[in-house]
């Protein structure tokens, strides 16, 4: 894939499935057209580093994309706070986010209801409302930060070496130029400064509600939080889990200082991703996630159907995460060893050129 | 932010909305000969109607979804291009525009 391909391709990934292919048939048209022109006039072809320039030129495909399409809606309480360019990957994050958040509570719910638990109109509302309030919130700032730096540095981004999608830099220098992945163009790919901040900003979040979880059990369960209480074995991966996120926060601030350490980031990831595996299948093996609240103990024939009913959901939830932990462990590993291949072959390829030079 | 500064670019917003105004008239009479976006644009600015490939193309996208532009792909030089060209409708509303743009130069030179 050429930088051509891969600028049009972060363009595609913005703008509507239905006039994608049209747009970004038009777009690499012309880009196309004025490399050859520009070309026509030097008498020689264009090297990557002007192809690199020509595309910066023409703007963040994020902003190239948004001038195509007719919605213009934002998202304002007083000031901006999510432009058009950003609001529609707002409104799909959010969806998913409360899509998946929604499914969850009504899992729980469905299961209590048929286990004959009493459950009162105001609990399902009180309970959806928070996850509602929560989920607004966190997404909203988020991308909030986003748009900030999208205004405050339009130029700050470059396209990924992998599969050409778009990555925003949080490099300021206003000569930033567009980087693209080392192997096309003889440079060492990076690792972007603004996923690296992105990873610490969520893995402080996740720590932070993980240990409100610890205390305030209503943050997972909700108002089923008067009968049902956590099993134990979520008490003993907490410290494994704190740990894991702690390595993966420190990994990203090393690369945020050093973001030429790519290998460094796929081999930690490795060992991060294992370690994922491994609890997962230390919470499969326990059998039980929920009990019955201490406060019911005396009763707790009362709700042994609802604990086996969760406890189901449970289980089959955190099947499908160990088979998708697994597989995503295995294509990394394959990933890895394919690129150092690679890397062995173009960085002989590279030497037997210089000593041709 | 000083006078000077606040004067620069409230002129320049002035000037954009100016041209943009004029941008759909410069854009049908480039399109009474059909071409391809990118020749379209050099054209425009041959003429000093100089304008962005992020301006032009939603433009002409929109231009064509109200029945003014017509276009097709067709293979040019080995390679396929989306080739623009003024609509009957198109047309009609061009000799509109033309009138009133001559009616409005008209106009403000007597003013000047």
């Amino acid at each position: 894939m050429d930088l051509i391909d891969r600028y049009a391709k972060a363009v595609a990934k913005a703008l509507p499935q239905d006039q994608r292919e049209d747009i970004v048939g038009e777009l690499s048209e012309d880009i196309r057209s004025e490399i050859e022109d520009r070309e026509k006039e030097l008498g020689r072809q264009l090297t990557n580093d002007e192809q690199e320039s020509l595309l910066k030129q023409r703007g963040n495909p994020l902003i190239v994309a948004a001038r195509y399409r007719q919605d213009h809606r934002t998202v304002s309480f007083g000031r901006q706070f999510i432009g058009p360019v950003l609001y529609p990957f707002y409104i799909k994050v959010l969806s998913f986010n409360l899509g998946l958040t929604f499914l969850v509570i009504a899992i729980i719910f469905t299961a209590l209801a048929v286990s004959g638990q009493k459950l009162g109109f105001h609990d399902i509302v009180s309970t959806s409302l928070l996850q509602l309030f929560i989920q607004l919130v966190v997404v909203t700032i988020i991308f909030s930060v986003v748009e900030t730096h999208l205004k405050t540095h339009p130029d700050s981004w470059h396209l990924k070496a992998t599969g050409g999608g778009l990555a925003l830099d949080l490099k300021t220098k206003k000569d930033a130029k567009l980087r693209v992945t080392g192997a096309m163009i003889g440079r060492r790919p990076e690792v972007s400064r603004f996923e690296s901040v992105s990873i610490i900003v969520a893995s402080i979040v996740a720590i932070v509600w993980l240990t409100a979880v610890q205390n305030n059990q209503f943050l997972i369960l909700g108002p089923a939080v008067a009968f049902l209480k956590l099993a134990p074995i979520w008490h003993r991966i907490y410290f494994p889990i704190v740990l894991l996120t702690v390595a993966e926060i420190v990994r990203a601030v090393i690369n945020l200082v050093r973001p030429d350490w790519t290998r460094f980031r796929a081999i930690w990831r490795l060992v991060v991703q294992a370690g994922g595996l491994a609890i997962v299948y230390f919470l499969v093996k326990a059998g039980n996630w929920v009990a019955v609240a201490d406060a019911v103990a005396n009763r707790a024939s009362d709700y042994a159907r609802a604990v086996v009913i969760v406890n189901e959901c449970f289980y089959y939830a955190l099947l499908a995460t160990a088979i998708l932990s697994a597989a995503m462990l295995i294509l990394r590993i394959v990933g890895f060893i394919k690129r150092r291949r690679w890397q062995g072959g173009s960085h002989r390829v590279g030497s037997a050129a210089q000593e041709r030079n | 932010m000083t006078p000077g500064t606040d004067n620069n670019d409230l002129f320049e917003n002035l000037r954009l909305e100016l041209r943009r105004g004029s941008l759909v008239l410069a854009v049908l009479t480039a399109l009474r000969k059909e071409q391809y976006g990118y020749t379209l644009r050099k054209t425009l600015a041959e003429h000093g109607m100089t304008i962005d490939e992020g301006t032009l193309y939603p433009l002409l996208r929109r231009l064509e979804s109200q029945g003014l532009l017509a276009s097709e792909w067709r293979e040019e030089e080995k390679r396929n291009k989306r080739f623009y060209r003024l609509s009957p409708e198109g047309k009609a509303i061009l000799k509109q525009l033309l009138a009133e743009w001559q009616s409005i130069n008209l106009s403000l030179n007597k003013m000047l």
